[in-house]
């Protein structure tokens, strides 16, 4: 017998019960708000500068990764207060006691509660196409740029998600899983940058004491695929230019065969990478859904 | 329908459930009664398969709880003590949201639900926010909810605290007519006389143990002494007023199943053991030996005083 495709009933819901909120569209109606005024500023100082020099329509070529960089810390400040409130929410409200006595289980309840912070961000996407086509339109763009724009936002969206969905099981308030998901966020970063740079030092001290001309990178800056911004700064150097964080790496020393097709395939890797972060994330946030069942209710 | 044997929960070092045995036949409306942190939400949440038991075994229509927890959750309802609220839902998207939790077809459900909404009274609120009903109605909506997937066994924690009266004589009358339509459900409550009328059977618990279950009128009929007698006799004018009274409390201590003879002011209070035929007996004996009797009855125990003499007055 043929099984039916369903949708996840929680992110069914959740779609429904947010499309009627009205803090959804303060929020689209905020973000575009943010991004046409940036581009006003773009455009705006481009206009005074021209009048002195003559219009340098190039210059706005770089409207597109500054809007993709506001539109993705946008989103990474977002994302966390959306799924934050994910299961503590439920928790609040003591709706969750109820949803775990039906047969979806706690990942399912984890996923659906990511599904409907992604569907929010792809609507937030969806909304901003106007303004990012003013981009398009001064040509600064192609329609693959922005594609890939949107994909690496999902992506991000998925990562960031999940690291919500995950501290909202932790935490029992919504407004300490807010603050908890962006510092295991920044931690994240801080701490790919941070094991890098010693990694790095490591291996000036070492070229030091040995005297070599040529240093092998080696699988040192393999650290950043950890970091989940790391493919996004890829994608805007390969938009923008015609190098990669491959030619960057390059720069550093030798590469060998191996590492070199890890490098130069950065965005696909660290992109699986992460996202199997994120499978780790929702599983644990299972965990602790379902650890719930254990404890003595207060 | 129900099969708990040797149930047994620990919070770390607290011991919830001490080897707690229960049986309930189908159909059945089984009230649990007992004070606070006596283990029954634990008992009810572990039968839903909100909680892991530390040992034992809880067999819901012969299927497993403890080994198979997502089969029971086909088989069992639940309404707990508190209705949270989804903003922004209607009553039929409430219902058709937990329909689809169990997998069912949008048409199935709304064709469920509009039955079930009508059984509790609700078919006038379809299209209403759900966080804008009473909260008796809410509770209603929870009952209504939790038989959305047709269980067998149906689970209701405490869904009258909070109520005003009129919601819960409206609660009430949902669950008798639950009860009518052959649905086993447990119910735990404080409020005894309630569950007094509604169940068919109860189990008091205390500190994790389930001290007495059974029928209502049997578990009263184990407790003796408890249902004392009223008796008024109209006494003669011949003799003092004393001495008859003295001799009848002799002729009443002469008796069987009399345990104990109190006077009052206008009336003596027998302790009796005896179960009512004894009672008329007794009658019988009195009326034989001359004893003009005015008023004679026995007192009807309720829940909440035999409750309380078993729990040595523990607070419901």
């Amino acid at each position: 017998m043929k099984k039916k495709l369903r949708m996840n009933p929680i992110m069914k819901k959740e779609m429904m019960v947010g499309s009627r909120s009205i803090k959804m569209s303060f929020a689209i109606m905020g973000i575009n708000g943010f991004l046409a005024l940036i581009v006003l500023l773009v455009m705006g100082s481009n206009s005074v500068m021209g009048g002195m020099t003559g219009y340098d329509y190039s210059s706005l070529s770089f409207l597109f990764p500054v809007l993709g960089c506001v539109e993705c810390g946008l989103l990474s400040l977002i994302i966390p207060i959306i799924t934050s409130g994910s299961i503590s929410g439920e928790r609040e409200r003591q709706t969750l006691d109820i949803m775990l006595t039906t047969p979806v289980s706690p990942f399912s309840i984890a996923l659906g509660k990511l599904g409907s912070a992604m569907m929010v961000v792809m609507m937030y996407m969806v909304t901003s196409i106007p303004v990012m086509a003013i981009a398009f339109v001064l040509g600064g763009m192609s329609w693959w740029a922005l594609l890939g724009l949107f994909a690496m936002l999902l992506y991000l969206g998925i990562y960031v998600g999940s690291v919500g969905v995950f501290c909202s099981s932790v935490v029992k308030k919504s407004v300490m899983a807010t603050i908890l998901t962006i510092v295991i966020g920044i931690g994240i970063i801080i701490a790919t940058f941070v094991i890098l740079y010693i990694l790095i030092a490591m291996k000036a001290y070492e070229a030091s004491v040995t005297k070599a001309t040529t240093v092998a990178v080696g699988a040192t800056p393999m650290i950043m695929l950890l970091n989940p911004y790391s493919p996004f700064v890829d994608f805007l150097i390969r938009s923008m230019t015609s190098h990669s964080l491959y030619d960057v790496i390059a720069d550093m020393g030798t590469v060998s065969p191996v590492y070199e097709v890890i490098y130069r395939g950065w965005i696909p890797v660290s992109v699986v990478l992460n996202l199997l972060i994120s499978l780790g994330f929702l599983k644990l946030a299972a965990m602790n859904i379902a650890v719930t069942r254990n404890k003595k209710r207060k | 329908m129900l099969e708990i044997q040797g149930l047994t929960k620990k919070y770390g070092k607290f011991l919830a459930l001490d080897n707690l045995n229960l049986h309930i036949e189908k159909g059945e409306i089984f009230g649990f009664v007992g004070p606070n942190g006596a283990g029954k939400t634990t008992t009810m949440r572990i039968t839903c398969g909100l909680l892991k038991a530390t040992s034992g075994t809880v067999y819901v229509d012969g299927v497993n709880a403890l080994t198979n927890p997502d089969d029971i959750k086909r088989k069992v309802g639940y309404v707990p003590d508190f209705f949270g609220v989804y903003d922004n839902l209607k009553v039929m998207e409430y219902m058709e949201f937990y329909g689809s939790m169990y997998g069912m077809d949008k048409a199935d459900v709304d064709e469920i639900a509009d039955g079930l909404l009508e059984l509790v009274n609700l078919s006038d609120k379809k299209d209403v926010f759900v966080d804008t009903l009473s909260r008796g109605m809410k509770q209603r909506l929870c009952v209504a909810r939790a038989l959305i997937h047709n269980p067998d066994l149906l689970v209701l924690d405490e869904p009258n605290s909070g109520l005003d009266p009129r919601a819960r004589f409206e609660m009430k009358e949902v669950l008798k007519n639950l009860g009518a339509m052959g649905k086993t459900i447990i119910i735990s409550s404080h409020i005894l006389p309630e569950l007094a009328e509604m169940c068919t059977s109860i189990g008091i618990m205390e500190r994790g143990h389930l001290i007495a279950s059974g029928k209502v009128d049997e578990i009263m009929q184990k407790t003796k002494g408890s249902q004392p007698i009223h008796l008024r006799a109209v006494l003669s004018s011949d003799e003092e007023e004393e001495t008859q009274k003295e001799s009848l409390t002799r002729l009443l201590k002469e008796q069987p199943n009399v345990e104990k003879v109190t006077q009052t002011e206008d009336e003596l209070l027998i302790s009796f053991n005896g179960n009512d035929e004894d009672a008329a007996i007794l009658l019988k004996s009195l009326v034989d030996a001359n004893i003009r009797i005015s008023n004679f009855y026995r007192e009807k125990e309720d829940l909440e005083s035999l409750f309380l003499e078993i729990t040595g007055g523990g607070k419901a």
